[in-house]
């Protein structure tokens, strides 16, 4: 019997261990939970998504707790706007003190803000990349060849907005297509083909767009958030203007200004008032007829999803009791608010005018409790949807206090952004919600509004067309500005909030090339402030240097912020290439400058 | 002996365990006579005899059995060594017998009064040690391990077991902060990887990934503690023993008497120093030198509280509705311009509860300074309870153990709270077969704390202004941030209060059931089936607030449940046999394990109807607002083979192998499999025929080791797929223009790499253990170098692959790692006085010596983010080829610019350069500052750390004292950044640096830079060696003084011992560091950075330990 159970064991334990090697191969393989595999994508559906997913990093936020929020906007509220002199970083010095160095022209290739943007455009790109191999992947039963046509052209389209975004930060860039992979090991794209080439491939991708795109979508993807033939057009005339292309670029306006519409079918038009642009009841041309809207970034606040709703602006309200916060960031420059200053006939001055005799009356070293008068002369209405400054109504909060809602007035003065703050009545509604004040909103930011289009194509005009249509371009707009019904009302609604006047230019002024390029690119500044534009602007007019020093001066009468800044032409007309992507690209990348 | 390592294959004795066991397994040695002794012989003379065994160092032995030969009466020698028994007649036999000592027999004879010595047996320094699967005679061993009796495992009341091993252990480093229940940085010889260094726990066989807090463990279940440190102990783990391994069993019942004990202690700790913050009035002073060195005219001075045009004075009020900076004069008599309607304001009633309207409130001005630290900090009780229940026959053996510990933490509403019930069992079926189970069922109740991190409510403690009040004027609503000219800090009580109700609960089951199975003699089969469940739970608030600059405008309330589960399947063979000169001891076995699956759901909701406590849930929120995610991690799965073997020849010769071949699911099929051998040998000097005349030698040997092992607890098997998400928040989009609502979209989550294998690491360990001096002096030497290649690392990709923030890990890094650990132990009397000295030493030295092709360095984070979670944007900290990891980067400071023609020195070009700003060292000497001057200026790795551990015992007295010491840490205060400098949050708290210890034209020795409203490149935005201070310390530990009963009043009120004891911990700690406590955790590449820490603080206690 002893034995026998010995017998027993020793039998038992190798039928034990065999039994589990036997099950161990499946036992090693396992399945990811809750994700998608590239099997998975390779669908219409995952095609579709992964378009989608393209467009979501219009706003530049692709993490939501490091970089690539506030500093890879895709706003560019930093890089075109603080550094074009529409504005100061403001709040205070220490906080996001990497902006500082980019306000003041010192650029350094470590900033961790040059790198956030590279990464976000570039993220933008590999998705706008990941989607156009899935969808190339597709064949004729997975999906129809008109759908197949225009997922594409959108991923496309995309693509080539995220690389123009590059372009114009740092000029010599890598041109990245759906080729690179992890997986093919080819990804250490160099930056130095010549910039004819670079702008050759971005062309490339709008023209593509342009030609494969249909002006009104066909369902499914006749929602009003996709680009179309007619945005791709005004993208390609941009890009074509970028490269001082006139003609060329003239040709495709043309057929933008004539024929344009939104995805559903909408005719590009002015807003009757300007600051429909910044309200969230007429986006994408609501509540109007036609859209000024011709590509934006669709902003949503969907149950808590606030990474959504213009995370990227979230510092950049006014800070103080009963403004909408958070931080008192973006804070509009002396030289941009005196901008607005118009002669009596409401024309703009020269800048020694405004910026001297003429300039703007601040409520700047006045606090909040002590006595302040508004200026009561002459002002383009436009200002004061551009600039929030004391004893105007600021939206539906009440008249802005002045200084009790500066954070530090010492460090960028005394007034506040407005164009992409949401009214306090959206509260609850389409804005509110993050942890800081409630400074988001779902208010769209427009890349490229149907204003932005007729500028355009009146430089192109002056260039290589006729001055008189150019000069009935920037009328159009400075009439829509004229509508009275548009103006910033007292409390009461009974009046304008200031003396606001604003005519047309004369016709056949343009005739005089000098004043029409001027009033044109002034036009530009005026209509396009605080919307991420200028620097780019002033940079390819080749006038950065001129402009900016002479901004520097102004602001250094008030605040130290940019003692001592000055920029450098042409060196400073490009951020540095990121030392981080260099270091990584090993040797592949050279420095542009 | 051996018989009882068979008969309890995980149990084992440490010298101080045994004693207690030795008494449980022997009911019959009772001191109670009566019952003992009277049953068997009932009718014999009886003879007392009492005596007092002492050792050869002259000190009483406790715990030495004393039986009379043949009989079962006996009883065992008390703390002093003595005894006391009667003797059925003078021709007994009293024999005297203790763990590592030859046994004495004494014929009692005429004598009543028996004193023996009893001397030392060196060939069978029999302590066995748990060292993985097996147990063996520390004799044997051929490696380095050491031990921690369990005695000294709960010597200080602490939540996490780990915590307890500080000081303990050569070769351990434990960084633990102050916070109850918070897990520690512990780290086994230094660090062989970028992740994944925390060691390995082993837990009554079951496997524990370090990585998890290990605060369910009770340590008063815990009967020992094994530390494996190099490959020829710890390869037998394999894949997963890289980090080291700390091997934990659990008490187990012994036959024989049934025992109670009961161990508890209650004290209080108490919050130990501030910070250094200026009072009002000079908080006041420090901004009016910012303002005049910064240029600022006279007329110029506006601030919000203090006045405007100069006319500077600490207000009244520092909020009156929307009015800031009021004195009493504006409101009851004239005025100044601008505060006209005080008066009526101040009149206003005050509301700060939305239910009620309009927040309308007014803030006192606190002339005096609220010290935010004190507010925020009280004393705290802390107390720890386990009754512990054993006993059992030869065939039914059983510990319960019933646990309860709770510590309220210094910190307002911080705390850790654990129940736990253990229940271990075995049973004998026949002669062959036995059964067991361990297994314990806890509950915690532990919320957590946000250390090290700028926004908890310990740094906004440094943060906040002591001019603003804790209250409002109600004394009874908040007062913060929201009186303007103090920035953004906000109110460290009201989070604290306002988060009271959150909590976070976990439920955890950890066991294993096992059987054995004796085949043949001295061929044991083992079965082992255990694992772990864990359940969390968590519920919390993020509420409404009023009185901070930048409140959180809306009520969101969160709800989690996870669970995560792990289980392993060992069968084990096991072979012991000595024949001639011969030990073979080899073993065998095959290990499934399946590791950390499980799921969780997470859910929140806005704007609750009420936020009142028994309202709230994720139901009970805007139906509109509410999210839910759910997630789940699959885990790792292994499959093993293992075979090791040790041989002695002689009792001198010692010859150990091991091999391990793992499988993973963590890696694709073609690497899925590594093998991990090691071998070691030692020399038993002290047998040979040389040194067995040397007196002072009783026992010496030499060891060496060389083995392999693997790491991958730093890669998912997720690692081998390309993968894709939806995202809400990155990939969704508003495609129709919604406004509301979002269009799926999908993004890269993981790029693949299906080459990626193990982490390798070689490991040669070489070191003697010596007993000397008559058993009174133990050294135990070891030196090692561990060379990890194949280092698993996540490069960061160049931005152009499209995808940011993800790439896979792939096997490119390298590293070393060398040190020494030392501990001397010394034991000893003098007269009646017992004495024991234990000390140890580490040092590691870690060097990485590649971390990928083309990539010299990352920065402190390894997420590729590249980004801190500092102000600073570089960050502190970068790891790079040929430094250590974690070693502190950035400019030197070469002193503060003195002179102007310092300033426009063309040879020292620096950006933003000023009087009385840093002055950084020109590295390459090219004339300029850049950033290639960037340099490493400090590291947070010790050079060396020591604990001493010092142990008297008088009579029934005993003085235990422990310390520990770290030498040559530095640590990066970054609070400095908040305190020192204007312009980072003006009107935050200020230090009495900045003010009273900056530059200034005539305080130009001064360290701390000038006081000014500049943030640039020279002042404050860059990481520079300011920051750094000496972290070297020295702490008291622990101070114990107890007092035992004497056995014989013991038995009178029931007791078979009882110890009453005072403690004190933490007692003081000797350091240069201004901080609130150098032990500065954080992750491994980022560590020893001071974001604000939960201070280590006093605690004093009263214990006491009983056993009936």
């Amino acid at each position: 019997m002893k034995k026998f159970i010995k017998k027993g064991f020793l039998l038992l334990i190798p039928a034990v261990m065999l039994s589990v090697w036997s099950c161990k191969e499946e036992f090693l393989e396992q399945d990811p939970l809750g994700q998608l595999s590239d099997s998975d994508v390779q669908t219409k559906l995952g095609a579709e998504e992964l378009v989608i997913g393209a467009y979501a990093m219009l706003d530049g936020v692709f993490n939501g707790n490091g970089p690539g929020q506030w500093s890879a906007s895709g706003t560019n509220w930093v890089y075109g706007s603080v550094a074009g002199g529409d504005a100061h970083k403001g709040s205070n010095q220490g906080d996001q003190s990497d902006i500082n160095p980019i306000e003041r022209y010192e650029y350094n290739a470590t900033n961790p803000y040059f790198n956030a943007k590279w990464q976000a455009v570039y993220q933008g790109v590999g998705r706008a990349n990941a989607a156009i191999r899935a969808i190339n992947g597709l064949d004729e039963e997975a999906i129809s060849a008109a759908d197949k046509k225009s997922l594409l052209a959108q991923a496309i389209f995309l693509r080539g907005h995220y690389h123009f975004e590059a372009k114009r930060m740092w000029n010599k860039i890598p041109y990245v297509d759906e080729t690179v992979t992890y997986a093919e090991g080819n990804y250490n794209v160099p930056n130095t083909l010549p910039d004819a080439e670079i702008w050759a491939k971005i062309q490339a991708d709008f023209q593509h767009a342009y030609d494969n795109l249909d002006g009104t979508l066909a369902a499914p993807y006749n929602q009003i958030g996709r680009v179309n033939k007619w945005a791709a057009g005004a993208y390609l005339g941009k890009v074509l203007l970028y490269q001082g292309k006139h003609g060329e670029a003239k040709a495709v306006f043309d057929q933008v200004i004539a024929n344009g519409t939104d995805a559903t079918g909408d005719k590009y038009k002015l807003a009757p008032q300007f600051h429909y642009n910044f309200n969230v009841a007429f986006e994408n041309g609501a509540g109007y007829d036609g859209t000024e809207s011709v590509f934006a970034i669709q902003a949503s606040l969907a149950g808590g999803v606030y990474l959504d709703a213009n995370y990227d602006l979230i510092l950049n309200g006014p800070a103080g009791p009963g403004a909408p916060g958070c931080c008192g960031f973006f804070q509009p420059s002396f030289e941009l608010a005196n901008s607005y200053r118009v002669s009596p006939g409401g024309l703009p001055l020269t800048p020694a005018e405004y910026n001297g005799a003429q300039k703007l009356v601040t409520d700047f070293g006045i606090e909040s409790n002590q006595a302040f008068t508004p200026d009561a002369g002459p002002l383009d209405p436009r200002l004061d949807w551009t600039v929030g400054r004391r004893g105007i109504p600021y939206l539906d909060y009440g008249i802005n206090p002045g200084n009790s809602w500066v954070r530090d007035r010492s460090n960028a003065g005394p007034y506040a952004s407005i164009k992409h703050i949401h009214y306090k009545g959206e509260l609850g509604e389409t804005a509110g919600g993050a942890s800081w004040g409630e400074p988001i909103n779902a208010l769209n930011y427009n890349l490229i509004r149907f204003a932005d289009v007729l500028l355009m194509a009146a430089e192109c005009e002056m260039e290589a067309g006729d001055p008189n249509v150019a000069l009935g371009y920037v009328n159009q707009i400075r009439l829509r500005a004229s509508n009275p019904d548009g103006f910033v009302k007292t409390l009461d609604g009974s009046a304008p909030a200031a003396n606001y006047v604003i005519s047309q230019y004369a016709a056949g002024s343009f005739a005089d090339k000098t004043f029409g390029v001027n009033a044109i690119r002034f036009e530009r500044k005026l209509e396009l402030a605080m919307e991420g534009h200028r620097f780019f602007d002033l940079v390819r007019w080749g006038i950065a240097g001129e402009v900016l020093n002479a901004y520097i001066a102004v602001e250094n009468q008030y605040i130290n912020t940019l003692d001592g800044a000055s920029f450098d032409e042409p060196t400073d007309n490009y951020y540095p290439i990121p030392q981080t992507q260099i270091d990584l690209q090993n040797g592949a990348l050279e420095q542009n400058r | 002996m051996s018989k009882v390592t068979l008969f309890c294959l995980l149990c084992s004795y440490s010298l101080e365990s045994f004693s207690q066991a030795l008494a449980a397994n022997y009911p019959q040695m009772s001191k109670d006579k009566s019952q003992a002794a009277k049953p068997m012989f009932g009718k014999y003379l009886e003879i007392p005899v009492k005596g007092r065994v002492i050792g050869e160092d002259g000190s009483g032995l406790p715990g030495v059995s004393v039986v009379v030969k043949g009989t079962t009466i006996g009883t065992v020698t008390d703390v002093d060594g003595n005894y006391s028994l009667n003797v059925p007649d003078e021709n007994s036999v009293l024999s005297f017998s203790f763990i590592g000592y030859l046994t004495e027999e004494v014929t009692v004879g005429s004598q009543t009064t028996i004193d023996i010595n009893l001397a030392l047996d060196v060939t069978s320094l029999s302590e066995v040690v748990v060292t993985g699967y097996q147990t063996q005679n520390r004799r044997s061993i051929t490696g380095a391990v050491s031990t921690v009796a369990a005695k000294d495992l709960v010597a200080i009341p602490q939540g996490n077991v780990e915590q307890q091993l500080q000081g303990r252990v050569a070769g351990v480093t434990v960084i633990t902060s102050g916070a109850p229940g918070a897990a520690s940085q512990v780290r086994v010889r230094g660090f062989g990887s970028f992740t994944g260094n925390q060691p390995l726990y082993i837990i009554d066989g079951v496997p524990y990934n370090g990585a998890a807090n290990i605060s369910w463990l009770n340590s008063n279940d815990i009967e020992t503690t094994t530390i494996l440190k190099d490959a020829a102990t710890a390869s037998v783990y394999g894949s997963r023993a890289a980090a080291g391994v700390i091997v934990y069993t659990t008490k187990k019942g012994k036959a024989g008497k049934f025992n109670v004990t009961y161990d508890g202690s209650y004290g209080t700790q108490v919050p130990g120093k501030s910070y250094d913050i200026l009072n009002p009035t000079e908080q006041m002073e420090a901004t009016r030198q910012a303002f005049v060195n910064s240029g600022t005219s006279t007329e110029d001075f506006d601030h919000f509280q203090y006045g405007q045009n100069g006319d500077w004075q600490l207000p009244d009020y520092i909020l009156v509705g929307d009015l800031y900076g009021v004195r009493q004069s504006d409101i009851t008599g004239t005025p100044r311009p601008g505060y006209e309607t005080a008066a009526a304001k101040f009149n206003t009633p005050v509301n700060y509860d939305f239910s009620k309207g309009g927040i309308y409130q007014i803030y006192g001005a606190n002339k005096s300074g609220t010290d935010w630290f004190d507010e925020l900090t009280n004393p705290a009780p802390i107390q720890n309870h386990t009754l512990g229940l054993s006993g059992g026959s030869e065939t039914a053996r059983y510990y319960v153990g019933l646990g309860h510990y709770n510590q309220q933490g210094i910190v307002k509403h911080s705390y850790f709270n654990r129940t736990s019930l253990r229940a271990n069992t075995e049973f004998n079926i026949k002669n062959r077969v036995r059964i067991g189970e361990n297994m314990t069922f806890v509950f915690r109740k532990d919320p957590g704390f946000n250390n090290l991190n700028e926004g908890s409510a310990l740094s906004h403690a440094y943060r906040m202004n002591p001019l603003i009040p804790v209250y409002d004027v109600t004394g009874t609503g908040y007062a913060g941030t929201f009186a303007k000219g103090f920035n953004n800090p906000r109110n460290p009580i009201a989070i604290q209060d306002r988060n009271k109700d959150n909590s976070a609960n976990a439920l955890t089951l950890f066991g294993n059931v096992y059987g054995e199975v004796d085949i043949l003699k001295g061929l044991t089969f083992r079965s082992s089936f255990g694992g772990y469940m864990n359940y969390f739970q968590g519920q919390g608030i993020t509420q409404r607030e009023y009185e901070n600059s930048e409140n959180i405008g809306t009520v969101q309330i969160f709800e989690s449940f996870a669970n995560f589960n792990g289980w392993t399947f060992t069968n084990t063979l096991n072979f012991t046999k000595e024949f001639g000169i011969h030990e073979i001891n080899a073993l065998g076995g095959i290990e499934s394990i399946h590791d950390g699956f499980g799921r969780q759901v997470n859910a929140s909701g806005v704007s609750p109807f009420t936020i009142s406590l028994p309202y709230r849930s994720v139901n009970t929120t805007q139906s509109s607002g509410r999210g839910a995610f759910s997630s789940g991690a699959p885990g790792t799965r292994l499959y093993s083979l293992f075979v090791k073997a040790d041989y002695t020849l002689n009792r001198k010769y010692l010859l150990s192998a091991t091999v391990r071949r793992d499988g993973s699911s963590a890696f694709g099929p073609e690497e899925r499999f590594g093998i991990f051998p090691a071998v070691s040998a030692g020399w038993m000097l002290s047998e040979e025929s040389f040194l067995q005349n040397v007196a002072f030698v009783d026992m010496f040997k030499i060891r060496a080791g060389w083995g392999r092992m693997g790491n991958q607890t730093n890669v998912g098997f997720e690692n081998q797929f390309n993968l894709y998400t939806t995202s809400p928040t990155t990939a969704s989009y508003d495609i129709g223009g919604t406004n509301s609502t979002l269009a799926e979209g999908l993004l890269i989550s993981s790029l693949a790499n299906p080459a990626g294998r193990w982490e390798t690491n070689e490991t040669v360990n070489a070191g003697f253990d010596a007993t000397l001096l008559n058993g009174t002096l133990d050294v135990n030497l070891d030196w090692y170098n561990k060379k990890t290649t194949d280092l698993l690392f996540r490069p960061e990709l160049p931005a152009v692959v499209g995808v940011v923030g993800i790439s896979p890990a792939v096997n490119i890094g390298s590293m070393k790692n060398s040190g020494i650990d030392l501990q001397i132990i010394k034991r000893g009397s003098i007269g009646e006085l017992t004495y024991s000295a234990d000390v140890i030493f580490q040092t590691y030295k870690n060097e990485i010596t590649k971390i990928a092709d083309n990539v010299p360095f990352f920065s402190n984070s390894i997420d590729g983010s590249g980004v801190g979670s500092s102000r600073i944007g570089s960050g502190f900290t970068r790891n790079q080829v040929g430094h250590s990891v974690s070693e502190f980067f950035g400019y030197e400071v070469e002193g503060l610019y003195q002179t102007p023609e310092e300033v426009n020195d063309p040879n020292h070009v620096q950006e933003g350069a000023g009087l009385g700003r840093f002055k950084y060292k020109d590295v390459n000497n090219d004339g300029k500052i850049t950033p290639d001057d960037r340099t490493f200026f400090g590291n947070p790795n010790p050079d060396f750390t020591y604990g001493l551990t010092i142990k008297l015992g008088y009579k029934g007295f005993d003085f235990e004292t422990s310390f520990y010491g770290v030498q040559g840490a530095d640590i990066i205060n970054y609070t400095r950044w908040f305190t020192d400098f204007y312009p980072g949050f003006p009107g935050a708290a200020m230090s009495n640096d900045a003010l009273y210890n900056s530059w200034t034209p005539t305080n130009t020795g001064a360290k701390t830079p000038i006081l000014e409203n500049v943030s640039n490149f020279s002042t404050n935005k860059e990481a520079n060696s300011y920051y750094m201070e000496n972290g070297s310390y020295l702490r008291n530990r622990n101070l114990q003084i107890g007092y035992n009963l004497p056995a014989g009043i013991a038995s009178k009120i029931g007791m078979e011992r009882a110890k009453i004891y005072i403690q004190g911990t933490n007692l003081f700690t000797i350091t240069k560091y201004k901080g609130l406590d150098p032990g500065v955790s954080g992750v491994d590449t980022n560590f020893g950075i001071d974001y604000g820490n939960y201070p280590v603080v006093r605690q004093f206690l009263v214990g006491l330990s009983l056993g009936l």
